[in-house]
């Protein structure tokens, strides 16, 4: 386990010397979630699962990842979104939460986003009644020009994954 | 973790750990011989010596500075005691033995020079000289009396000097000893001759004479005292080392007194200091061993297992191939290399299991200091008896156990041994005893924690639980006296009411089973009203690795340690009866209580005409048969924690990697008892997992 994660999110990457945050942006039913790439570890192919059976529902299970025993939760379930016609794991991404490596199952990594500082609305701006992990939301542009602009929630990974039961 | 001031940091705490172990046991020793009213053992006062001065040295180098003025004012004190110069007595004993707690605390500190601590060390420091320099009355001195020769008398050191007087007036007579030694292995020789003579005879110092000896060997004069007659120690010694002779005591004193306290410095390199031989020592002591963290340990563990993974990746590629006649020869010999392979790392995974072994010496000695002082503030006389201190365990566990034992410890003194008083009136001899056993049974090691005192009432207990309402009265109706004793495990049934500065710091019976449940233990207890107590705790050797019974609960494999399992049986569902809604069997006669895995799991149990199986399991004094579908087989297979946020979900003590990333649960037998036991007329019905 990495020592020092970063547990304040949103750092901007230094190599980019514009302040441009970097941001692992995954589907969830039909939203798309944003983790800082400063907390994940690793994006992997689903590894073979076992269940822990009297665990709450949001853990899916244990999966081994080069000899270590990671605890697999589903971000969907999780975030008590609606899922129609779900399809089995798509992506896990391991995530850093300070004291532990957590394995969030999502449907698919959309993609890696570099954030202008300008695309970020933070929560504490907003109105809407938030929960706390999350940060904030950015919009990207859509890459077809038709359509509208994506919005990404942006999560807080301690906030939402430490200290889970 | 790669700095390497950290590194070098975690060394010198280390280092100056087993320092102060080594300081805390060798205070016991003395403090037995004292107690006993037997002069003190010069080298013992000279080990004591020797740690806290090499406890200076390096505190000093890394600027622990409170550490090192403790050391340095305690050095003088030991200084004054080994030449004489003060007599070893109670206040001295407790100050020395004070030291040993305040070098732990200044050692655990984050801040080694921090200055609030500044206060205490100096008031300590006060206190240490105090004590120090009270001389012994003087005599005339014996020296004088006898014919050692001024030659002699003016080369030795102050502390010869003192111990040839303490020798001398203790009525030992005084021998010469001339040995020829080889020059190239004197060093050798002389720590030989230390160790034949250490129980007959003290060596004062030796001399190279004049005469005798070539270029490959050197004749010494040993200065020797000795209690055993003339006659004995020339049996003993002449042929083997060399010759014999007493030196006789004198009607008239030489007419020149040497002169005693100047060294002459020419002569001083003939005369090996005791600083010298501190140096030689510790420096022998790096080159034999070397200290390794325990997390390297575990790394090494990991590249085993994985190897074990790739062993059977490349049977299984091997299978694979069978039947194909081309490759018959070849196969056989694949085969025969494999099981080479296998015993190989059989071999490696051992050996590692092996460096992780130390003795449970290592926490019981830390047990003597805590018994002394409780017995101490409590009035009470405690002998502590210990036996087993060789047993060796997995060093976690051993660390993991010094706080549950000590708490047990400490209930002994506390609540077991009676005062003095009542001990007489009862007939009981004053002196209490507690005695701290371990032994090797099984694949487990077993640790009693037993005292000769009141023992438990277990009536007055089942009426605390239930006024406590931990319990309500109707049940403890049924309670038989065993499981009255047992109550005393309920989380707060010892509270704040009888707390006491010993046993009751927030800590109580429930987290010492808790404790020794999480590391894969047991406790039991067996009390007799009047007679004493006895708390058994049975634990596996080692964590890392276990041999596990892997079985099929549905479509899952689990795997259950096998240090837990009796035997396995065929499940009859005819032969299943219920008592008060628990299943049971009978086996051999006996009423055997039964737990079905599949519903306790939320899994579907696989086909119920199929043939399953009964694994009888045995904890402590209880057993329990879990059903479960199928045997797979056996294997050895290391557990991996489950991490933190699975922690908390109650039956399993981790995973397991079985090939192929395939993962099996652990059944936390310990755990999966004290539910069943523990937790109420039913297990907690589980909702069927999505």
């Amino acid at each position: 386990m990495t020592a020092g994660a970063q547990r304040a999110t949103l750092v901007p990457d230094p190599d980019s010397g514009d302040g441009t945050v970097p941001v692992v942006a995954v589907l969830a039913g039909s939203e798309i979630y944003g983790f800082p790439l400063s907390a994940v570890r690793e994006i992997l192919m689903p590894p073979p699962l076992t269940e822990v059976p009297r665990s709450a529902e949001h853990f899916l299970g244990v999966i081994a990842v080069r000899g270590e025993i990671i605890t697999l939760v589903d971000l969907p379930t999780l975030l008590k979104l609606e899922v129609l016609d779900r399809q089995p794991l798509g992506r896990v991404i391991l995530v850093d939460v300070g004291d532990e490596l957590i394995g969030v199952a999502v449907d698919r990594v959309v993609q890696v986003s570099q954030l202008q500082p300008d695309q970020i609305e933070y929560a504490s701006a907003m109105s809407a009644d938030l929960s706390e992990y999350v940060i904030g939301v950015a919009r990207i542009p859509s890459e077809s020009s038709s359509a509208v602009d994506q919005m990404v929630i942006l999560i807080d990974p301690g906030a939402l994954l430490g200290g889970l039961t | 973790m790669s700095d390497p001031r950290d590194n070098v940091q975690q060394e010198f705490l280390a280092e100056a750990q087993e320092l102060v172990e080594a300081l805390s046991r060798d205070l016991l020793l003395l403090d037995e011989a004292h107690q006993r009213a037997e002069r003190p053992d010069s080298s013992l006062i000279n080990e004591i010596f020797r740690s806290v001065h090499t406890l200076k040295g390096i505190a000093g180098m890394f600027g622990y500075k409170h550490v090192g003025t403790i050391a340095h004012a305690l050095e003088d004190l030991l200084d004054d005691l080994r030449l004489g110069r003060t007599d070893i007595g109670g206040p001295l004993l407790d100050v020395l033995f004070d030291s040993v707690e305040r070098f732990q605390r200044l050692l655990a500190l984050d801040d080694p020079q921090a200055p609030e601590e500044a206060a205490g060390v100096d008031a300590y420091v006060v206190a240490v000289r105090s004590i120090g320099a009270q001389p012994p009355a003087e005599e005339g001195d014996p020296l004088n009396q006898y014919a050692i020769g001024s030659a002699v008398l003016s080369v030795l050191t102050e502390y010869e000097e003192h111990r040839l007087r303490a020798c001398i007036r203790e009525g030992m007579q005084l021998y010469r000893l001339r040995a020829t030694f080889d020059l190239t292995a004197i060093d050798d020789s002389i720590e030989a001759l230390r160790d034949v003579v250490h129980d007959d005879a003290e060596i004062i110092t030796y001399l190279p004479s004049l005469e005798g000896g070539n270029d490959e060997s050197i004749e010494l004069v040993v200065l020797l005292a000795s209690r055993v007659p003339e006659t004995e120690l020339k049996a003993h010694f002449e042929g083997q080392y060399g010759t014999v002779e007493a030196i006789e005591e004198q009607k008239h004193p030489p007419t020149v007194p040497p002169t005693l306290t100047s060294i002459p410095p020419g002569s001083q390199s003939l005369l090996p200091e005791p600083e010298d031989e501190t140096a030689q020592a510790s420096l022998r002591s790096l080159a034999n061993s070397v200290r390794v963290d325990i997390r390297k340990l575990d790394d090494l563990m990991n590249v085993v297992g994985e190897l074990s993974l790739v062993r059977s990746a490349v049977g299984r590629a091997v299978a694979g191939l069978d039947g194909d006649p081309k490759y018959r020869q070849s196969l056989r010999e694949l085969d025969r290399l494999g099981r080479g392979f296998e015993r190989q790392l059989f071999e490696l995974r051992t050996r590692i299991l092996d460096v992780r072994m130390v003795p449970l010496g290592q926490v019981f000695s830390k047990f003597a200091r805590i018994v002394r002082q409780a017995a101490r503030e409590h009035d009470k006389q405690v002998r502590l008896v210990i036996t087993g201190a060789n047993t060796e365990m997995d060093k976690l566990i051993v660390e993991e156990l010094a706080d549950p034992l000590m708490h047990l410890v400490r209930n002994a003194i506390d609540h077991g041994i009676e005062s003095v008083e009542t001990r007489m009136r009862l007939a009981k001899p004053a002196e209490g005893t507690l005695a701290l056993n371990a032994y090797h049974k099984g694949r487990n090691v077993v640790i009693e924690v037993e005292d000769d005192g009141g023992g438990m009432n277990a009536q007055k207990l089942r009426e605390k639980a239930v006024s406590r309402g931990l319990l309500t009265a109707e049940d403890s109706q049924d309670l038989t006296r065993q499981g009255m004793l047992d109550l005393v495990f309920l989380p707060g049934l010892s509270t704040n009411a009888e707390v006491t500065d010993l046993s009751g710091r927030g800590v109580g019976m429930d987290v010492v089973k808790t404790n020794i449940l999480r590391m894969g233990g047991v406790v039991s207890i067996a009390s007799e009203h009047g007679i004493g107590t006895k708390i058994t705790v049975t634990l596996p050797i080692t964590l890392a690795i276990i041999r596990a019974l892997i079985i099929k609960v549905g479509a899952r494999l689990f795997a259950l340690p096998i240090s837990a399992v009796r035997e396995a049986i065929p499940f009859a569902p005819r032969d299943v009866h219920t008592i008060q809604g628990r299943k049971v069997i009978t086996m051999r006669g006996e009423t055997l209580p039964i737990c079905d895995l599949a519903p306790l799991f939320g899994l579907r149990a696989a086909d119920q005409q199929a043939s399953r199986f009964v694994i009888v399991c045995e904890m402590g004094n209880q057993e329990l048969g879990f059903v479960v579908d199928q045997l797979v087989g056996q294997e050895d297979v290391i557990i991996k924690s489950l991490g933190p946020t699975l922690s908390s979900v109650c039956g399993f003590a981790g995973a397991a990697d079985l090939g192929n990333q395939k993962l099996a649960l652990v059944l936390d037998a310990p755990a999966l008892f004290s539910e069943y036991f523990d937790g109420g007329e039913a297990l907690p019905s589980v909702e069927a997992h999505a």
